[in-house]
């Protein structure tokens, strides 16, 4: 994963749910289509939030998984 | 506007007409007291923001279609048949609405806005012009709750941390009950875990019997404003409690969720539910008085104020459970002039924290929030809604206030004086 292209990184650290989602959400349109958004949350709720909006939207969520106690998103937009 | 398009909008306007709503269309006096009492079109002077005018909007719809004067004399009686630009504008002064219901309680026929503006959101997404973010927000928490088999291990983990971290943060170990068959209470809180703490660590002081909801309270199907939706995802906690057996269903501090649960759903759901609804500040509120927690009547030193969230005071009825729980634990507390039924809002309500395209008319619409506060000389302000928090967490920066903005519930856990 680490030789991908990154296109938007997003620090939500910080941010309470459902808020990574909705800041995810917002940017998914300031990467082009097969872009890549990195996003790094410190809130829980957002190992569920973000897969469930990709999934209901029909982006895909390469990766999420929890990192020195960090959620790290790599969310790529399909359409 | 095609055809098929315009009978779906008039189909919806029908099919929410009743005589309440007939009444809000047929008597406004054009009397411009509303203006004063919107922080929107008192923060801009934009006409599109003026309640009467939001409002204005859909009658002329209703004019068209639903009046024979409308129908017959369209250019003396102001009926218009729905254009795109009268979409626009439509679309504009709706969802910028934060249904906070401020000009209601001003306006001499009570016209209520608020339920206008949720009408006028059903006819936006009948023209498909619903706003997008609130409907993608709603339809990822359907599909979180339709597909539980791949979310229930990553929530209930989540769980496991929330009680790892109170372990850390308190020394002690505070149990995050789920799936409790029979207990009292199943306490409704949002995705995010500064919900649960401060609740769990209370329910564990008072000895409560409760369980938590693996669904949350926030509600975007509501904000959107399809109440089909909105029902679905409060289905979701309402059968668990069902499920379960509880006595009550406690939400967290979040306005329109509670409104949702305790105002909306069993009309939705046209069902008597067999439990009672409750916010988490009115169980707090009691758990004191009935000294089932103790708690330091000085533990907060800092002068404290606290904001009347919309959908919990003017829209919910609760303005003294809160105010009795802050003075019950910091002795320097201080109102905001206006309060209770005259609050004005925060400009964070209606879902607006969530669309971007509304921003510069959000933090400007808080400008007589931030006035309020500055006159209080506070530095916590305690706040029992999610959406105000965001909004003032914001306005704090934008006009370096210096606030601590808390949840009250974190207050009342900080305030817990340990049982002998
Ligand atoms: S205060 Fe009421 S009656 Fe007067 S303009 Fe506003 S909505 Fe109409
Ligand atoms: S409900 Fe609130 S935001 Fe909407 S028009 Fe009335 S005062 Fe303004």
């Amino acid at each position: 994963m680490s030789d991908m292209n990154i296109d938007l990184e997003l620090d939500l650290k910080g941010l309470l749910c459902p808020m990574p989602m909705v800041k995810v959400s917002q940017n998914i349109t300031n990467v082009p289509v097969g872009g890549i958004i990195r996003a790094v949350a410190t809130d829980a709720g957002s190992m569920a939030d973000i897969p469930a909006w990709a999934k209901s939207t029909g982006n895909e969520v390469l990766q999420a998984e929890k990192i020195d106690g960090q959620f790290v998103f790599l969310v790529k937009r399909v359409k | 506007m095609e055809k098929k398009t315009i009978e779906s909008m008039v189909g919806v306007l029908d099919a929410r007409m009743n005589r309440q709503l007939k009444q809000y269309m047929d008597i406004c006096a054009r009397c411009a007291i509303c203006k004063d009492a919107c922080h929107q079109y008192v923060a801009t002077g934009d006409m599109k923001y003026l309640p009467a005018r939001r409002a204005e909007l859909l009658r002329q719809i209703y004019r068209k279609y639903f009046t024979k004067a409308g129908q017959f004399m369209p250019a003396l009686y102001e009926a218009r048949e729905p254009d795109e630009n009268l979409i626009d504008e439509l679309y504009e002064s709706t969802y910028a609405c934060t249904g906070c219901r401020r000009c209601t309680y001003f306006c001499p026929f009570s016209i209520d806005t608020g339920w206008i503006t949720a009408v006028s959101k059903g006819v936006l997404i009948a023209a498909g012009r619903g706003n997008e973010m609130l409907g993608q927000l709603a339809d990822a928490a359907l599909f979180k709750a339709d597909n539980m088999d791949m979310f229930d291990s990553i929530i209930v983990d989540g769980f496991k941390d929330v009680e790892r971290e109170l372990r850390e943060e308190t020394g002690r170990d505070v149990a995050i009950p789920v799936d409790v068959a029979g207990a009292d209470i199943l306490y409704v809180a949002l995705a995010g875990s500064h919900s649960i703490k401060p609740a769990a660590v209370i329910f564990d002081a008072a000895g409560a019997s409760w369980t938590l909801s693996k669904f949350e309270a926030a509600n975007y199907g509501f904000f959107f404003g399809d109440p089909a939706k909105a029902k679905l995802i409060a289905d979701r906690f309402m059968n668990e409690a069902k499920r379960l057996g509880v006595k009550e269903v406690v939400i967290t501090e979040c306005g329109h969720a509670y409104r949702v649960a305790e105002m909306f759903y069993e009309a939705w759901a046209k069902e008597k539910m067999p439990f009672k609804v409750r916010h988490i500040l009115e169980v707090i509120d009691d758990y004191i008085k009935d000294g089932r927690i103790t708690v330091d009547p000085k533990a907060i030193t800092q002068r404290v104020t606290y904001h009347d969230p919309c959908q919990i005071g003017r829209n919910g009825g609760i303005y003294e459970q809160p105010r009795d729980i802050v003075t019950a634990i910091a002795p320097d507390f201080v109102d905001m002039t206006p309060n209770r039924e005259t609050q004005w809002c925060c400009g964070g309500g209606g879902g607006i924290v969530a669309m971007e395209e509304f921003n510069t008319v959000r933090l400007a619409s808080g400008g007589k929030k931030v006035e309020q506060i500055r006159a209080t000389g506070a530095t916590i302000l305690a706040c029992p809604c999610e959406n105000c928090r965001l909004q003032i967490e914001e306005l704090d920066k934008v006009h370096d206030l210096g606030l601590r903005i808390v949840p009250v519930m974190e207050l009342v856990a900080e305030a817990l004086v340990p049982k002998k």
